[in-house]
């Protein structure tokens, strides 16, 4: 991008310049990004002096989609404010979701109980789980939960996200896509997102009684396949590879990434496998990433996926259509980062990390509730947290240019530096046989557990600094009073399965359920009879029975 | 008085809820700080009891996110009790638990209480202690 004459100069300026403050004072020894990224004190055009702008960095909307996926970007269209919300009851959530719309937000996302993500009844008479109902999220264990969470709301202006995974996704799809019909939409207009996400279930939480990593692929694979090249549900976004939970735990930017990559490379090679083209689906294979500390690591972050995604899919899969090379996101603020102590600075943490998605470019947003650390959202809170985004996005004028940090040394610097660690990590799960295998023969686990360590120590010895729990500490007592979810959820919902119970037909049920022994047994797409199932009023744990049944349960290899 | 014999800890997931960082990350913490710790995972209540019992623990780390701590403490207090076991083991809790609700736990007999953020000595320390204070009382 420059001249080498122009980039000897500045060379030659630069020595001159570091030589008067060589025995300067510097605060830290090193000054590295989580990641390990050594940061110097400054970025010259030196830097970049190899870098193609036609060819590395380009244009938004098109091949390498560095400054963005589209090519108004905000300018066009906003990022959708999509806050993660749910607890008590489906009906509680739903007048949150009201509130929520009436604040600002354009996009409804919802978060279940642990009862939904883990596939199972309050009242299965196996497992104690009548205390967990809606506790941290909502209850959805039915069709019938399902058209309450969604009543009256606009579902097609305002699409809605489930965010359950692959063990679940197929049922609980199924139930949203059933309601749909009968409140008259038609499959081909309705959008919204599945989470469906093994690497969710497996190291973004640890689930009980999980399935193979084998079987969660499959699954997830016969929901996208149902919607997207099937043609089911052709607006649905069938998966998103929600790396922000792996993310969670501990691992860095890099690790995130590569996780995610290689993970959708998984389905990818499943669905080809299974005879589809690229083309025909991978446009609908989506992220969900996090937005942490390091303001401008997570930028360039988010700059070199798309790049990587969009070599990937040219050079690796031959993908034609400009949309197949296209990596959507949607970015959470990371939980991670909050304290609860003096939790109200969690307000500034989140609007950070809210600008860090923006400058990255984001398609959709949920920004953290300051008392998250604590207990569920508030309504203040969680009226507060839109706000973040809303301001950001009206009084900032941050949106007005596109991918405005493009050119920045530093910035253009990094996102080559990421781009290469992304890679060579992506490499060594690759070496493990790729994701699936990697969670299977425990390598990731242990990764994991690395990372929790890592975490831990950079806290506990001050090396990462965190205001209000290992510096900046102050002796005030917390006076929140946390907020509670409604304690009759468990009676509420029990009743709601026993009067489904009541009013279907038994015997087909229990039929289909039969069938789907069948289907799962001979290895088909599971989707067209989970979708007669549900509609007849099958409900999660007896569709969650059957997988479990059939495939087997597997034991997570966790390592401590 | 013995000496030198190591703390014998009990991690577990109660319920049904997955967040795994804490319970793996305070396991591997009080192993560095000399500790036998058994992570047992996802556990039901009789069958952490019956661990508890069988690896011989000092104390029993119960680690829930799910928001229903109070409920997995009480029910597991209740049920030692009805076994006859009544404070044979001290009961640590950890994970995403106001500080509203730490009162309430230490009624029902919970030691110590560990929300996100806590610094890795306290834990250490506590641990130390609890078990510490519990010889002491047994002595006399």
């Amino acid at each position: 991008m420059f001249k080498k004459e122009e980039i000897k100069k500045i060379e030659k300026e630069r020595l001159k310049w570091a030589k008067k403050i060589e025995d300067d004072k510097q605060l830290k020894k090193e000054f590295t990004t989580p990641s390990g990224i050594k940061i110097k004190n400054i970025y010259t055009p030196e830097d970049i002096k190899d870098v193609d702008y036609i060819k590395d960095i380009g244009f938004p909307g098109a091949y390498p989609h560095v400054r963005g996926v589209y090519p108004t970007m905000y300018r066009g269209q906003h990022w959708t404010i999509r806050m993660f919300s749910g607890f008590g009851t489906p009906e509680e959530t739903n007048k949150r979701w009201r509130l929520l719309y009436e604040e600002g937000e354009t996009g409804f996302s919802a978060a279940c109980d642990v009862l939904t993500f883990n596939g199972i009844d309050p009242d299965d008479p196996e497992v104690d789980a009548q205390g967990e109902v809606g506790t941290s999220g909502t209850p959805l264990y039915s069709i019938k939960a399902v058209e309450e969470m969604i009543k009256d709301l606009p579902i097609d202006k305002v699409t809605v996200a489930l965010v359950v995974e692959c063990m679940t996704a197929t049922s609980l799809t199924s139930m949203y896509f059933n309601a749909a019909k009968k409140r008259g939409y038609s499959l081909n207009q309705i959008g919204g997102t599945t989470q469906n996400d093994i690497g969710t279930m497996l190291i973004g939480y640890i689930t009980r009684n999980s399935l193979t990593p084998q079987v969660l692929l499959k699954l997830a694979c016969d929901l996208i396949e149902y919607c997207i090249p099937m043609k089911n549900a052709p607006r649905w976004n069938p998966i998103n590879f929600t790396t922000y939970n792996y993310r969670e735990g501990g691992i860095d930017a890099v690790q995130e990434i590569a996780f995610g990559f290689t993970n959708a490379i998984d389905h990818i090679d499943e669905l080809l496998r299974r005879g589809w083209k690229i083309d025909e689906f991978v446009h609908r294979l989506a992220f969900h990433l996090s937005a942490d500390r390091h303001f401008f690591e997570e930028i360039a972050k988010y700059r070199a996926a798309r790049r990587i995604w969009a070599k990937l899919m040219t050079e690796r899969y031959g993908a034609k259509d400009p949309r197949s090379i296209a990596m959507k996101y949607h970015v959470q603020t990371a939980g991670s980062s909050l304290a609860n102590k003096q939790p109200m600075v969690n307000i500034i943490r989140t609007t950070i990390q809210g600008l860090e998605a923006v400058l990255g470019g984001t398609q959709s947003m949920h920004t953290n509730s300051w008392d998250e650390a604590i207990c569920l959202p508030s309504d203040e809170a969680v009226k507060l947290a839109v706000k973040t985004q809303l301001v950001i996005r009206e009084e900032t004028g941050i949106t007005d240019t596109i991918d405005p940090l493009a050119g920045s040394y530093y910035v253009e610097w990094l996102t080559n530096e990421m781009e290469k660690r992304i890679l060579s990590y992506m490499g060594e799960i690759e070496a493990q046989g790729g994701f699936a295998k990697a969670l299977e023969n425990g390598w990731i686990f242990n990764e994991m557990a690395k990372a929790f360590h890592k975490r831990q120590r950079a806290i506990a010895s001050g090396e990462e600094k965190f205001i209000g729990i290992n510096c900046f500490t102050s002796q005030e007592e917390s006076t929140i009073i946390p907020f509670r979810t409604n304690p009759k959820a468990a009676e509420i919902e029990i009743e709601r399965l026993k009067k489904l119970r009541k009013e279907r037909n038994n015997n087909l049920v229990t039929a289909l359920l039969d069938e789907l022994r069948r289907v799962c047994e001979r290895k088909e797409n599971v989707m067209p009879k989970v979708m007669e199932l549900t509609a007849e009023g099958a409900t999660l744990g007896e569709i969650t029975k059957v997988y479990r049944q059939i495939f087997g349960v597997w034991e997570l290899p966790v390592v401590v | 008085m013995d000496t030198g014999k190591k703390i014998r800890v009990l991690m577990v997931k109660v319920g049904l809820d997955g967040h795994w960082r804490g319970a793996v990350s305070v396991s591997s913490l009080l192993k560095d700080a000399g500790m036998e710790v058994i992570f047992g995972g996802f556990q039901e209540i009789d069958t952490i009891i019956n661990t508890a019992i069988q690896e011989d623990v000092d104390v029993i780390g119960l680690s829930i996110h799910s928001g229903a701590h109070i409920y997995w403490t009480r029910k597991i207090v209740e049920r030692l009790a009805e076994r006859g076991l009544a404070n044979e083991f001290i009961l640590m809790v950890g994970g995403a638990i106001p500080e509203y609700d730490f009162e309430k736990l230490r009624d029902l007999g919970v030691y110590g209480i560990f929300s996100p953020g806590t610094l890795p000595e306290r834990i250490v320390s506590e641990f130390r202690e609890s078990v510490q204070g519990k010889k002491m009382a047994r002595l006399h």
